[in-house]
């Protein structure tokens, strides 16, 4: 400024409109670029939330230790089943052991028919013998003691093969009974092979799940926490709106103090400069705002002070 | 049924973080970008709670404020004022025109969702 009375006051305030555009054209680009970053923030923050609702991991987690329940219950019935096939078939051999006890009988039996045999024979050895002390009376008594006596070696001949008989049947229970416990045996041992191999496939199915259902709540977790990042994030990006305030202002009072000094002296532009200082403080929106025109620094914004009426 | 919130503000980007965690909250949320288009979302519909920027181009969020303390309709809605202005003979202004409660920007959204619940129309 020349000082000058007359001289126009072209100037410094002639850069007014200069800077006022300047400042208008950084304001607009910034408010445009944190309106964008806020879109795609917030269209990170819903797909986000989409994620995590479909991926859901409680739910999910309760499946597959219920899954893992019902299969281990369905598998425990199929061992079951096994089980009371080995036991029903074990009734069926003890049952087969009691005739075992018959035979025994049946031989006992046997013996005394043959004793009956062998009596009998000896008493038609007697009759025979009396019936020749009789002579020729004797001798229809003769032909029945001869008849009793080929009677009775039928019925010794007849206690002997029942007694091989049950012999035979005798052995082949036996038989049974060997192979019945070598059968039982092994099937113990299939019984009991299954059931490891069906715990041990139960196990690895836990494991899987268990370790799928870590992987998806890490995962969860982290899904999370980015997410509170990116909405931390969005919250720091409201210094636009602030920022945005303030330099409309000033790029406001720059277009009004610069109308008001067109066309007139320095000394006129001084003065409509001093009066303009005094009204700008009506147009301030925030604290800061106030703080720097009266020349005090500030650095700290006072955040979300909640106020109730 | 979700409560529902009218949000006035002229920043897109006030308006996505204040809509994230209402809507996360679990509120409905209608906006607008100035206090004229506030008032043409004043349409009938339940609106159970108003937070409203105060400075905004066309009608400013006082004005705006005023205008629904005159509606019959909308009179009794509490309004929360979300502002850059912490000056207390501008949230006097707020308060004897109907204002419920102030909270100055930058706001963190739990200080905002916090006074919502204390405020919001059962």
């Amino acid at each position: 400024m020349n000082g000058s009375q007359d001289a126009p006051a072209d100037g410094i305030f002639g850069l007014l409109p200069i800077w006022s555009r300047h400042i208008e054209t950084s304001r607009k680009q910034t408010e445009d670029a944190i309106v964008a970053l806020t879109a795609r923030f917030s269209g990170i923050v819903q797909r986000i939330d989409t994620a995590l609702n479909t991926s859901g991991t409680g739910a999910q987690q309760t499946d597959a230790h219920a899954e893992a329940q019902r299969s281990r219950q369905d598998l425990a019935l199929v061992v079951d089943a096994l089980k009371a096939i080995q036991l029903s078939r074990n009734e069926l051999v003890e049952q087969i052991r009691t005739l075992s006890a018959y035979t025994a009988e049946l031989q006992k039996m046997a013996t005394e028919v043959d004793q009956i045999g062998f009596r009998t024979n000896i008493l038609s050895l007697n009759a025979a013998i009396e019936a020749a002390h009789a002579g020729e009376s004797g001798k229809g008594f003769a032909v029945v003691a001869t008849e009793v006596r080929s009677l009775s070696n039928a019925a010794r001949d007849t206690g002997k093969q029942i007694t091989r008989k049950v012999g035979l049947i005798n052995d082949a229970l036996s038989a049974i009974g060997r192979t019945n416990e070598e059968v039982a045996a092994r099937d113990d041992q299939t019984v009991r092979a299954s059931d490891e191999r069906i715990r041990a496939v139960i196990a690895r199915f836990e494991d899987s799940t268990e370790m799928l259902a870590a992987a998806a709540r890490r995962s969860h977790e982290e899904s999370g926490a980015i997410k509170a990042e990116i909405c931390e994030s969005l919250v720091q990006l409201q210094f636009q709106d602030r920022v945005g305030q303030i330099l409309a202002q000033v790029t406001a009072s720059m277009n009004d103090l610069s109308a008001q000094t067109a066309h007139t002296t320095t000394e006129e532009a001084d003065q409509a400069a001093r009066e303009h200082a005094d009204r700008m403080l009506s147009t301030y929106t925030t604290q800061e705002q106030k703080l720097n025109h009266q020349g005090i620094e500030t650095t700290e914004v006072e955040q979300s002070a909640v106020t109730f009426f | 049924m979700a409560k529902r919130i009218l949000l006035v503000d002229d920043s897109a980007s006030v308006r996505t973080v204040a809509g994230i965690a209402l809507r996360g909250a679990g509120y409905e949320v209608v906006e607008a970008s100035n206090g004229q288009e506030g008032l043409a979302q004043l349409n009938g519909e339940r609106i159970h709670l108003i937070i409203s920027d105060v400075n905004m181009p066309v009608l400013d969020g006082i004005g705006f404020l005023k205008e629904v303390k005159k509606h019959p309709s909308y009179k009794f809605t509490p309004v929360i004022m979300l502002t850059t202005e912490a000056g207390e003979d501008k949230k006097q202004e707020g308060r004897a025109a109907g204002a419920k409660a102030w909270i100055t920007k930058p706001f963190q959204p739990a200080v905002m969702l916090d006074a919502v619940s204390k405020l919001v129309m059962a």
